[in-house]
């Protein structure tokens, strides 16, 4: 009876964390969309009610399938050109300035020759 | 015309040193009037991290913000939902200009964990 109630709670974490990264990206999709922070506002608690109206769901089977119902609609509402922050990857800054290694140093001598 | 050569030998200062001087010493009060070397060495002082965290946390609508401290937990302490959890945490990229990857966006729990996080993260601006 423990293993079925440990494997029942592993499931239903999973499950926790799976409603978390649809949360995410759903709410950074709502941002890509609805620029403007007032419209934002209002799409974030409209997203927000529509993910508490099944929060006292007990069913795993059933939560499972509402998961997946939310990922395809997720997935139909993408942004074609989302916000990405500069240096991560995808952005505009990435891998484009490195570091430069240490011990490399730029002597300027502007040309002086060393017989001046 | 030997002598001005040898003077001019003298004061040739190779750039290299000033750079790793800048880029070792602590960042000075007036650190905004130097010319740093490269783009990523402005580290942010662990008070200011934990000032700006307990900022964005305490600005959440659904906190009290008198129970905020540095070593608080979003879900035990403060009573917050796990979807209160990632609103959180999206205030606290949007603030420090981050992107957390998923997976660990969803372990950052507690102020501890995202005061941690945002200090270590050579990005964080």
């Amino acid at each position: 009876m423990s293993v079925s109630t440990a494997a029942y709670f592993a499931r239903r974490a999973a499950q926790k964390e799976r409603v978390q990264i649809l949360y995410r990206r759903a709410l950074r999709d709502t941002l890509n969309w609805a620029v403007h922070r007032h419209l934002f506002y209002q799409d974030a608690s409209n997203l927000r009610e529509k993910f508490d109206a099944n929060n006292h769901v007990e069913d795993l089977d059933a939560i499972d399938r509402m998961i997946a119902e939310g990922e395809a609609r997720y997935n139909k509402w993408r942004h074609p050109d989302p916000y990405i922050v500069p240096w991560a990857p995808g952005g505009s800054k990435f891998t484009r300035n490195p570091t430069p290694p240490a011990g490399i140093e730029i002597l300027y001598d502007y040309g002086r020759e060393d017989n001046d | 015309m030997a002598l001005r050569a040898v003077l001019l030998r003298q004061l040739r200062v190779p750039v290299q040193t000033l750079a790793l001087a800048s880029r070792k010493s602590q960042p000075w009060s007036f650190s905004s009037c130097i010319r740093l070397m490269s783009s990523h060495d402005d580290h942010l002082s662990k008070e200011q991290v934990i000032g700006r965290v307990l900022d964005v946390v305490k600005s959440f609508p659904k906190v009290d913000p008198s129970r905020v401290t540095p070593d608080v937990h979003f879900q035990k302490d403060l009573g917050l939902d796990s979807l209160d959890n990632v609103e959180i945490i999206m205030a606290i990229e949007e603030e420090f200009k981050l992107e957390i990857p998923d997976k660990e966006a969803v372990k950052i729990d507690s102020c501890n964990l995202a005061i941690e996080y945002v200090y270590n993260h050579p990005m964080a601006a």
